[in-house]
């Protein structure tokens, strides 16, 4: 037992008679240290970690910029060397409709988005004089990882710079706290890149991959811009199958073909398969069930779909799988591939508990489909 | 990390007969594409077709 009783607090303090003043600098030195510079001294331990992803980030961006021209070069043949007419590219940036009057806001967010991806194909599409549509598309999608390296090396460089500039060790705290999850999703699009490349199928393409599959040997239409549509039957049931059109990447435009679809056809069931995010601590390639549209994205699709949905009382039903932000752009892991087959069987148990014979159901694979044809 | 094993990513390719469901997982190589007609399956009539590509990661 520690007797307390004859504590002496003089001793304890380095202040007693017998004590030595070099002694008592030696705590009280850094207790003035830390309260009058702790948090500069703080500020220079986060600036250093800072300033190391910031290079990783520099490094992400030049990596990117490079692996795009170089696959401009090697794929599409530019004319001449059109690094420069490249470079505009990744600059470009959108200005998002006013939102202080919500009324018709979806239309203009989807006008101003595909304006940007209708102009920028154009562009790529120029590169060449005989572009095939395949590598454009996985052009556009590279560009797209570039832009975004960039856009965020230059955010967090202004963030802290600012931070620095001001010598404000608050201002540095909320970036300090958000880079590790920026870190993750730039790590992830920098390793993206090879699977575009290469053209191989990313996490996010399993469910083009599910639909995919059950559309080979069918006769398949173009519905809308870069999406296709077929039809087969299960069970006595019409089965309306609609993914995006592979294998160039892309994601298509199902909200545009459902509406096409639905002025053709009485739907009465939609189900659509598509990958999720997945949760810290959740097993990647779980798969679950549930109610909605499944879809992710800006949103104009989804509302499309749910505007659709919600006029003709069709009920949406939507099976996912998950995985982590990384999994889902790049090349799908073994455990996501092996998914397939059961995701396949969900489908169809979905069907016949949700339906009767001579109901025509809609189901959609969404997601990104480069690598996966149909 | 000083303690972390170095981590390797490896790409392969699952071709599948359409017939007798026979299986050959092979390494990925430029051009292949899922649901790609390959060569006749070595045990039956049927053909093999590419059923899966992905990837595997493995701790050195």
């Amino acid at each position: 037992m520690v007797d307390f009783t004859n504590f002496n607090f003089e001793e304890f303090m380095g202040m007693g008679e017998d004590s030595n003043p070099l002694l008592m600098l030696i705590w009280i030195l850094p207790i003035i240290l830390f309260v009058f510079y702790g948090q500069r001294i703080q500020l220079m331990v986060a600036s250093g970690e800072i300033k190391k992803q910031i290079k990783k980030l520099e490094e992400y961006q030049t990596e990117s910029k490079k692996e795009l021209l170089d696959y401009i070069k090697k794929t599409i043949h530019p004319k001449d060397d059109q690094t420069k007419k490249v470079e505009r590219f990744f600059d470009y940036f959108n200005i998002y409709p006013v939102d202080m009057d919500p009324n018709g806001l979806v239309s203009k967010v989807r006008h101003v988005v595909r304006s940007r991806e209708d102009y920028s194909r154009e562009h790529v599409k120029s590169l060449s004089e005989n572009p095939d549509e395949i590598q454009l598309t996985k052009v556009q999608t590279l560009l797209e990882i570039a832009t975004s390296l960039r856009l965020i090396h230059k955010i967090i460089t202004h963030l802290f710079l600012t931070a620095k500039k001001q010598n404000n060790y608050p201002l540095i705290l909320p970036l300090q706290m958000m880079l590790p999850f920026i870190m993750e999703e730039a790590e992830a699009m920098k390793d993206a890149i090879s699977a575009f490349k290469k053209g191989q199928p990313v996490g996010d393409g399993i469910g083009p991959m599910v639909v995919g599959k059950l559309m080979l040997n069918t006769k398949k239409e173009k519905i809308a811009f870069q999406t296709v549509y077929s039809e087969t039957e299960f069970e006595n049931r019409k089965l309306l199958l609609l993914k995006a059109e592979g294998p160039g990447s892309t994601v298509g435009r199902p909200g545009d073909a459902i509406e096409k679809i639905f002025s053709k056809t009485k739907l009465d069931l939609i189900i659509m398969i598509d990958a999720s995010l997945k949760m810290e601590g959740e097993d990647s390639a779980t798969t679950a069930q549930g109610f909605g549209a499944a879809i992710g994205g800006i949103g104009t699709e989804r509302y499309q779909i749910e505007e659709i949905a919600t006029k003709n009382n069709i009920p949406v039903l939507s099976i996912v799988i998950k995985q982590s932000v990384k999994e889902a752009i790049t090349l799908m892991t073994k455990e996501i591939a092996n998914k397939a087959d059961d995701v396949r069987a969900q489908l169809y148990e979905m069907i016949k508990d949700n339906t009767k014979s001579g109901q025509t159901i809609l189901i959609i694979g969404v997601g990104n489909t480069v690598g996966v044809p149909q | 990390m000083i303690f972390s094993k170095e981590k390797i990513t490896l790409e392969f390719t699952i071709e599948k007969c359409d017939k007798c469901d026979k299986e050959v997982k092979r390494k990925f190589v430029d051009g292949d594409s899922l649901f790609k007609k390959l060569s006749k399956c070595s045990s039956c009539e049927g053909v093999m077709i590419i059923d899966k590509i992905f990837s595997e990661t493995i701790e050195k």
